[in-house]
């Protein structure tokens, strides 16, 4: 010990000191240091604002997302009238060519501002009549701007929102120009429910038919590799089921019929909507999601739609390239890879840690196998996708098709990404952070109680089970959460093993056997990076990717706050008492 | 356990206890235990070594890179075809007919594997025998050239269709376990079906191309233009020595459906004598002529300008006196020229664009690729694959090699060859698996082979390749190619590169201030606070890194590029105004700055960073105006003077030359009068010393920035160059975000595991905690640093949804911070989801995986175990 501090180099400016003869009191300035306390006082802070601003940033802009916000309608210079949501405001340098074509006093003032104008981006709507959804406004280009009360704000099933006048409403022929709110709010209210009737019918009853045609078409194949194509067996089973098919074919003329008609009726109730422009647009009026007159509303209204669009967001399927609608694919996805997960990393990771604390001879092998382990913790998350992929998906899953499922091949089965996959490739990327916590949570466990234990008479499993582990427990539990944090954070592996952009069905179902761990599945991360980057427009998609990531960062952070909160909580209830 | 079992003999026990225990240990609680022991046991093992297979499952699955392919199967088998002249033959892609072309336009087809032959429609040549023939790569367009000076095109197929087991005709021959014919048809068993296989011909009228009556000696074909306007282009020579290139263009009319042939004619002026010619090649765009002679010169010519056509280059291809070239073909996309010299030697050539005045376009014909393994007898035939850089070698003596051309490897040395004395024809199977061999004796061998990844070696992988249109080697990633004329380029260095170079910008940002917070934690903050920062700031390693890099991409990369002088400037703006406020901090009294110290002081740090940040926004603008010429962006691709920048980026260097030249002078004299002077006077004059300082500083990098750059030196073009939206400052900026953390968190605790009482005693013996932080607490945590910043590089090494979506993942080596990048992760991520199994991308994407393991392992375990010595160290002190 005394050797490592004669090591350390004596202070700087010893050297240069003639020996002063008489110790100085004062303090000396340079000697504080100040400018490098500042220094480094201010990458402390600027790593707290980093964190808080970030959060901040991504809390505020996701929660106020939702919030319906006024129609402005502006009239540019060159007279264009444009109505839409404000969305965001930045400053920006206009091309010369843009200043070319604005009045010299505007140019003069934009060159003493040194270029730079602010500009808004106003979310106009309507692209199935304009082209886009989005337009810039710098503002020196704006002559006026009104909030006239009668501007709606429409969501629509398809192309969009809307953002014009409710200019007429047909119901089955019974015209009504100029309809109020409530009426509108009334004709829709049954619309709506023709429409959930008509999903009902198609996504539930048609496609469960379907389903079931598929299952007796697959028999059919599974009979013909069990005894031979052409066989008596397989025969027997084609003619069973060609009677099987015929009596569904039956059932699905009859359904669809009754959704043709529903689709009659449903048709006959239309809307037609003006948009600033004078453009009509008419579509019938089950097609619409939501509509409020944006500035026309009350605190209460404001507030309804919020929660209203949160409730959408939370429960319903993605629409328009997931750019609307609600994530609750991704969120059951999420989740149940989540669990799955956690399934297979807790035994593994747990046993492993127990054999490597416990049971393993402690020596230099075993040092080094807890270096690996804890270097595995850090090996890039790709690594594991690629992995899960070539070893999972084809090689694993290719077996299991081969096996168990040869009447649908060449269509893959298991062996290709899916579910199961990918929480198994997480679980492998997550075990060494359970191995690494129980560890240390073994080895926190004091030797006196393990020695007690035995001296009491108990066998080494007793004391692993009732003494070791329970003490243990607080350390596995929140390992085990963090290794779930990091499960719902990561994407970069979930795309190689069976992410996908749009997942026709969920991983758990009503049709049996309930759970279906092959299919491939949405996953919230995913989503942000899908809408976010691959959609058509992704200003459109902005808001979503927003939303998409407070709801993730919400299920990340309340994940470690919990693991915190678990450690000290069972800390304490597991604390010994001095004896 | 057995000290249990052994607790006594029960018969000792006194009996009149009742309730004594029974002091035997229950069978099942040794059972219990016994398979605890081995089931943890074997199932830890297990789990330990599953997680080990990852890397040997990465490297099973880049292994077959590096094969070179290999023989599935030799089938012999006898033609009868001895001493028949003969043009050309071909076989169709699942190798099931081959066909011989004879010069009077008999078509003798037979049954690859067996012999048999199948009937096939003859071409009807009005009784003429051709002098010559051509066709193109794929060999189903031909073209014959007659006595009398007249051609004729026409198209040679080997269709394959599939039939319904169902419609097969009932008496069928079986020809083996596969193969069934009824004379014409050739049925195959394919799963489920069959494919049936035959020969059909067309031949158009003849054209007269030559004077009448003059042979026509050598021609090349193409066919090129739509299918309703196709346009034939070939180039023949006559006996007189005149050498056309010709277009014809077939215009079919819509109503009538008949075709009007409209013939064009060019003379190319030839140098050589006729006589010598021995093979003309022209290329499908119709603009490029090679004229080869048997000496090994070929004449270049330049057919862009179809009415004036040029010689551009003349080059000898075997310049040794005793060495012929006895054979010449274009490989697969018609760039590049294999020669094969009468000493069994192969090259190959492609014109490389050296602007050279030496050659009328510029374009120089070089020979790139001459590393091949020599055949032992002179090469006479070459026969190239239909869709990568393979082509098959057979000299006079019946060898057939197969070779591929980019990596000048030789695959396949096939075994065998059915005639020692020389082959009729060999034939390369048009999917790459097979090749046929007819000697001259009527004896066929097909080999079956099987050559997955010709294009990789370690040196295609790892080193410089030089491809086809390209004027040097190169490091090059390009996966995936429009046809299969370009061939793909698999180099791991542009992907390294990436890696390091985001790995190391965002090192430069995330270090610094991971570090000095660490520090100002572990030393400078009290217990209360830093229970509630550290927590803080490992929550942001938290954040899945998708929402990091879409913020990044999304909301930074706008922020960053339309302010972007202000950010520069900010990198020194915020330093120099933290040691300005910090010496006007020293200018309060000692006990109102006791009272601000704690979080009042953090306050401070964070409104001087405030401030430093609104005046670099308030001042970017005006930065832009008079030192970028307006515009940062635009001052980077080269417009405006480069002595501002230079100016600015030269003041940190002054700043420490100013600096460490002052030290001596103010440690000797200016530092001991200080101690002399009360509080307030010594602060004021440190403000006065660093203001001084300060403008040397300032005036030192004016005057260094004007000097470099009269002697022409720009920062510009290195590490400084045009500007892209999404670059490697954004992907620096977020990568820090995630690195933070990370590096912060493992070094406090090193710092913090330093041992309380080496603070005490420094402090104890009058050092400030400045000084003790400086000199005892630094270099005994230095260690446990070092560790924090490997962990902190292996974690950016291997960031991957940050990079995918925050850089523009282009695989370039620029180091360039304001370029993009790709790294190996995101590599992987953007390829992987569609390469198919197998394949070469697949496997190479696999061979990136692998890499990154490795480097990140490496990198972790040096981490690891300078980590465990320095806790051993912290320990004993």
């Amino acid at each position: 010990m005394t050797d490592t501090v004669a090591n350390t180099p004596a202070p700087s400016e010893a050297p240069a000191l003639p020996v002063p003869l008489r110790r100085v009191a004062r303090s000396d300035l340079a000697a504080r240091g100040e400018p490098f306390v500042w220094i480094m006082g201010a990458a402390l802070v600027a790593g707290l604002a980093m964190i808080t601003g970030f959060l901040g940033f991504v809390i505020y802009v996701g929660a106020l997302t939702f919030w319906p916000q006024p129609i402005a309608v502006i009239t540019t210079t060159q007279d264009k009238v444009i109505a839409g949501e404000a969305f965001r405001s930045e400053t920006y340098k206009p091309r010369d060519e843009q200043l070319a074509s604005v009045s010299p006093e505007t140019r003069a003032k934009i060159t003493a501002d040194l270029g730079i104008v602010e500009r808004t981006l106003y979310r106009v709507g309507n692209y199935d009549l304009f082209g886009e959804d989005f337009v810039w406004i710098p503002s020196f280009d704006v002559k006026a701007t009104a909030f006239p009360k009668d501007m709606y704000f429409i969501e629509r099933l398809e192309w969009g929102p809307f953002v014009g006048r409710v200019k007429e409403l047909d119901v089955a022929g019974s015209k009504q120009p100029m309809p109020t709110l409530a009426e509108l709010r009334a004709a829709h209210a049954a619309a709506e429910l023709r429409r959930t009737e008509i999903e009902q019918l198609e996504k539930i009853e048609i496609s469960e038919i379907n389903h079931q045609i598929d299952d007796i078409r697959l028999g059919v194949r599974r009979a013909e590799i069990e005894y031979g194509p052409g066989t008596a067996g397989a025969e027997a089973a084609k003619t069973e089921a060609a009677k099987e098919t015929a009596k569904l074919e039956a059932q699905y003329k009859v359904l669809e019929q009754k959704v043709t008609a529903l689709r009659q009726t449903d048709d006959a109730v239309t809307v037609t909507l003006e948009a600033v422009d004078a453009q009509t647009k008419t579509l019938p009026l089950s097609r619409l999601v939501r509509f409020y007159p944006a500035n026309d509303l009350t605190t209460e209204d404001k507030w309804s739609i919020y929660a209203s669009r949160w409730f959408e967001f939370i429960t319903a399927q993605p629409r328009e390239a997931n750019t609307e609608g609600g994530v609750l694919p991704a969120i059951v996805g999420t989740l149940t890879m989540m669990i799955l997960l956690s399934l297979a990393v807790a035994p593994f990771g747990v046993i492993t840690a127990l054999y490597l604390r416990e049971y393993a001879k402690q020596g230099v092998f075993v040092s080094f196998i807890r270096i690996c382990v804890n270097n595995l913790a850090g090996v890039p998350s790709i690594v594991y996708g690629v992995f899960g992929l070539g070893f999972f998906c084809y090689i694993v899953g290719g077996s299991v098709d081969q096996l168990f499922f040869a009447e649908k091949l060449p269509n893959p089965t298991f062996g290709t990404g899916g579910m199961l996959w990918a929480s198994l490739t997480l679980a492998l990327l997550t075990v060494p952070v359970v191995i690494v916590a129980t560890e240390e949570a073994l080895a926190a466990v004091p030797r006196s109680m393990r020695e007690g234990s035995l001296a009491c008479g108990a066998s080494k499993w007793q004391t692993i089970a009732r003494i070791v582990l329970p003490r243990a427990a607080p350390g596995i539990m929140t390992g085990l959460i963090l290794a779930m944090a990091r499960g719902a954070g990561e994407v970069a592996p979930l795309m190689i093993v069976g992410v996908v952009k749009l997942a026709p069905e969920l991983p758990i179902d009503l049709t049996a056997p309930f759970v279906h761990f092959e299919r491939s599945f949405m996953h919230l991360g995913f989503h942000i990076y899908d809408t976010g980057f691959q959609s058509r427009n992704s200003e459109a998609g902005r808001p979503m990717v927003f939303v998409t990531t407070l709801l993730l960062i919400s299920i990340v952070l309340m994940l470690n706050a919990f693991a915190i909160y678990v450690r000290t909580r069972l800390k304490r209830a597991y604390q010994v008492g001095q004896f | 356990m057995s000290e249990t079992e052994s607790a006594g003999p029960a018969q000792k026990r006194p009996v009149s206890v009742v309730y004594q225990r029974e002091k035997k240990t229950k069978a099942s609680v040794l059972w219990t235990d016994a398979i605890a022991k081995y089931g943890i046991s074997i199932g830890g093992a297990l789990v330990i070594i599953a997680v080990f297979t990852i890397m040997l499952f990465l490297v099973y699955v880049c292994l077959p890179l590096l094969d070179a392919g290999r023989l599935d199967a030799v089938k012999k088998f006898t033609l009868g075809t001895a001493g028949t002249p003969f043009l050309e033959a071909q076989m169709d892609e699942h190798q099931t007919i081959a066909v011989d072309l004879q010069p009077d336009g008999h078509i003798k087809a037979f049954h690859v594997g067996t012999g048999t032959p199948i009937a096939a429609p003859s071409y009807d040549l009005g009784g003429m025998t051709a002098t010559t023939f051509a066709s193109t790569l794929r060999g189903d367009d031909v073209l014959f050239g007659f006595q009398d000076g007249t051609i004729r095109t026409g198209k040679l197929n080997l269709n394959a269709s599939v039939t319904p087991a169902n419609q097969i005709p009932p008496s069928l021959r079986k020809l083996d376990e596969r193969d069934a014919t009824d004379g014409t048809d050739v049925y195959s068993k394919i799963p489920g079906q069959f494919r049936k296989t035959n020969v059909t011909t067309t031949l158009d009228a003849p054209a007269q191309i030559a004077e009448p009556g003059v042979a026509i000696l050598k021609a090349d074909y193409r066919l090129g233009g739509t299918a309703e306007r196709p346009l034939k282009t070939f180039v023949t020579l006559d006996a007189s020595g005149k050498l056309r290139l010709t277009q014809a263009y077939t215009e079919l009319n819509m109503m009538t459906g008949e075709g009007a042939t409209q013939i064009t004619n060019a003379e190319i002026p030839l140098t050589a004598n006729p006589a010598d010619v021995t093979k003309i090649l022209l290329n499908t765009p119709g603009d490029r002529v090679l004229v080869a002679t048997r000496d090994g010169t070929i004449y270049r010519y330049n057919t862009r300008n179809f009415a004036n056509p040029q010689l551009a280059e003349t080059i000898d291809v075997e310049p040794a006196a005793n060495v012929e070239m006895t054979a010449l073909t274009y490989l697969n996309a018609e760039n590049s020229i294999v020669v094969g010299g009468s000493d069994g030697s192969i090259a190959i050539w492609f014109g490389v664009d050296r602007k050279s005045k030496a050659t009328t376009d510029g374009i120089v014909m070089t020979k790139v690729h001459a590393d091949f393994v020599k055949q032992p007898a002179a090469i006479v035939d070459i026969r190239v694959s239909q869709r990568t850089r393979m082509f098959t070698t057979t000299d006079a003596k019946g060898n057939v090699w197969i070779r591929h051309g980019t990596t000048e490897r030789t695959l396949l040395e096939l075994p065998g060859t059915p005639d020692t004395s020389g082959l009729q024809a060999t034939v390369f199977g048009p999917k790459d698996d097979g090749v046929l061999a007819i000697g001259k004796n009527g004896e066929a061998l097909l080999w079956k082979v099987n050559i997955p990844h010709p294009e990789t070696t370690l040196q295609s992988v790892f080193g410089k390749t030089w491809y086809e249109g390209y004027n040097e080697p190169v490091y090059v990633w390009q996966s995936t190619a429009g046809t299969d004329a370009v061939e793909p380029k698999l180099s791991l260095i542009p992907l390294i590169f990436g890696t390091f170079k985001a790995a190391i910008y965002s090192l430069m940002l995330a270090i610094p201030i991971a570090l000095m917070a660490a520090i100002y934690t572990s030393e400078f903050l009290s217990p209360r606070t830093r229970a509630v920062v550290k927590p803080t700031m490992e929550l942001m390693a938290t954040l899945p890194s998708v929402v990091v890099g879409f913020v990044a991409a999304l909301v930074l990369s706008p922020i960053v590029e339309n302010w972007i002088a202000a950010i520069v400037i900010a990198f020194g703006v915020i330093p120099l105004t933290l040691i300005t406020m910090s010496f006007l901090w020293q200018l309060l009294p000692q006990p109102v700055s006791n009272l601000l110290d704690g979080v009042p002081k953090l306050i401070a740090y964070f409104l001087a960073i405030l401030a430093a940040v609104c005046a670099s926004r308030e001042a970017g603008p005006l930065v832009e105006a008079t030192f970028f010429a307006g515009d940062f962006k635009k001052w980077t691709s080269g417009e405006g003077s480069a002595q501002p920048f230079l100016f600015l980026i030269l003041i940190p260097a002054s700043f420490a030359l100013v600096f460490f030249a002052t030290r001596p002078v103010y440690n000797a004299v200016y530092r001991l009068n200080l101690r002399e002077l009360p509080k307030i006077l010594a602060a004021a004059r440190e403000l006065f010393g660093w203001f001084v300082i300060f403008a040397l500083s300032i005036g030192l990098a004016w005057g260094l920035s004007i000097l470099l750059n009269q002697i022409g030196y720009d920062a510009r073009g290195g590490l400084i160059d045009t500007y892209v939206q999404r670059n490697a400052l954004v992907v620096a900026f977020a990568i820090a975000f995630a690195e933070i953390p990370i590096i912060y968190t493992i070094s406090e605790d090193a710092l913090n595991a330093v041992p309380s009482y080496l603070r005490s005693g420094s402090l104890a013996c009058g050092a400030s905690r400045w000084q003790t932080t400086s000199w005892i607490v630094l270099p005994t945590a230095a260690s446990g640093i070092f560790s924090a910043i490997m962990i902190g590089l292996g974690r950016a090494v291997g960031e991957t949804m940050i990079v995918v979506m925050a850089t523009g993942n282009t695989p370039i080596m620029d180091v360039n911070i304001f370029n993009g990048l790709r790294t190996l992760s995101a590599n992987i991520n953007v390829e992987l989801p569609e390469a198919v199994r197998d394949s070469t991308l697949y496997r190479t994407l696999f061979l990136c995986a692998l890499v990154l393991f490795v480097m990140t392992f490496v990198i972790n375990t040096i981490a690891e175990l300078v980590r465990q010595r320095y806790r051993k160290r912290a320990a004993q002190l």
